[in-house]
């Protein structure tokens, strides 16, 4: 799947890039390839999809999107794929996944919504809610961050 | 934020150059100079914005599984329980949020057996056994870029 020295390509941008000049140019030293290979490896992982995207993260409350909320939607099972279209096609849903239901949470659908209030995100939802025809569901809102780091694969 | 810093944050998220230079490419593109951009960059990671800049991956396609899990924890009980999960490495996410499955994490790990053993020695260390593990089915949406 992948080879080693794209393994340690990977265990160099899982991380936090440095900001100067030549950022690629250190890590292709550190794994002992050249600057031209490292970024020609990098666009191939990129390009194969390993990578899903390179570039900046946010902190999204630093950025303006002072609120965001996990909606989780209770959906019966033969309305998934239609609900979850209608849903991934606001403009607030940044991201809708399917999750099984388990014991006492009844909840399928998951979306992230995201606006400027936690009282724009009761709206959005409750819009959200409307258009798909949905009462039941959760306004999971984070109230404190206990982790938020990236994976080390390898 | 200026109007500046919100045009290299729109360029920089996805559209990050890989290439030997790549501010001084993001400059070409917004007719500033490259250490215009270092230094704008630099401003919106100290100011905690930028949280990092690097490469976010497919992890089933590093041959990893991913999943969400949410727990009921008493509220006497938040500090150890948040203490022993975020203990493991995989645990990249971790959030108090508003219900009754109050503790929200994610879960990246080789296989879904590591993560199931991972839960269940959590729920032995802890004594808090409603964890639930809800890995996505399907994903239908994940935008990666949010305009500034």
């Amino acid at each position: 799947m992948v080879d080693s020295i794209e393994k340690a390509v990977i265990s160099h941008i899982q991380g936090d890039l440095s900001v100067q000049p030549r950022p690629f140019a250190r890590m292709a030293q550190a794994v002992g390839i050249t600057e031209e290979e490292f970024i020609s490896r990098v666009r191939r992982l990129k390009e194969k999809g390993i990578i899903r995207r390179f570039g900046a993260t946010l902190r999204h409350q630093e950025a303006g999107f002072s609120a965001n909320a996990m909606v989780a939607w209770e959906i019966p099972e033969h309305e998934i794929d239609k609900t979850g279209r209608i849903l991934s096609e606001h403009k607030s849903v940044s991201h809708c996944y399917y999750r099984a239901p388990q014991r006492d949470w009844p909840y399928s659908l998951y979306t992230m919504i995201h606006g400027s209030s936690r009282d724009e995100c009761h709206r959005i939802a409750a819009q959200l809610s409307r258009a798909i025809d949905i009462t039941e569901y959760a306004l999971l809102f984070s109230e404190k961050e206990f982790k938020k780091t990236s994976m080390e694969y390898f | 934020m200026d109007e500046t810093d919100k045009k290299i944050l729109n360029e920089i998220q996805s559209d990050f150059p890989i290439s030997p230079r790549p501010y001084l490419d993001v400059g070409k593109r917004l007719g500033l100079s490259e250490q215009a951009v270092i230094e704008a960059v630099r401003r919106l990671k100290q100011r905690g914005i930028i949280r990092r800049i690097g490469g976010n991956f497919h992890s089933h396609r590093l041959n990893h599984v991913s999943t969400l899990c949410a727990a009921k924890v008493p509220e006497e009980k938040i500090e150890q329980f948040v203490e022993v999960v975020n203990g493991y490495a995989g645990v990249t996410h971790n959030y108090l949020r508003n219900n009754a499955y109050n503790i929200w994490f994610t879960f990246i790990a080789k296989d879904m057996d590591t993560i199931g053993e991972a839960l269940g020695e959590i729920a032995v260390k802890t004594g808090i056994q409603d964890i639930l593990n809800l890995p996505a089915k399907k994903m239908f949406k994940i935008k990666v870029d949010f305009e500034v």
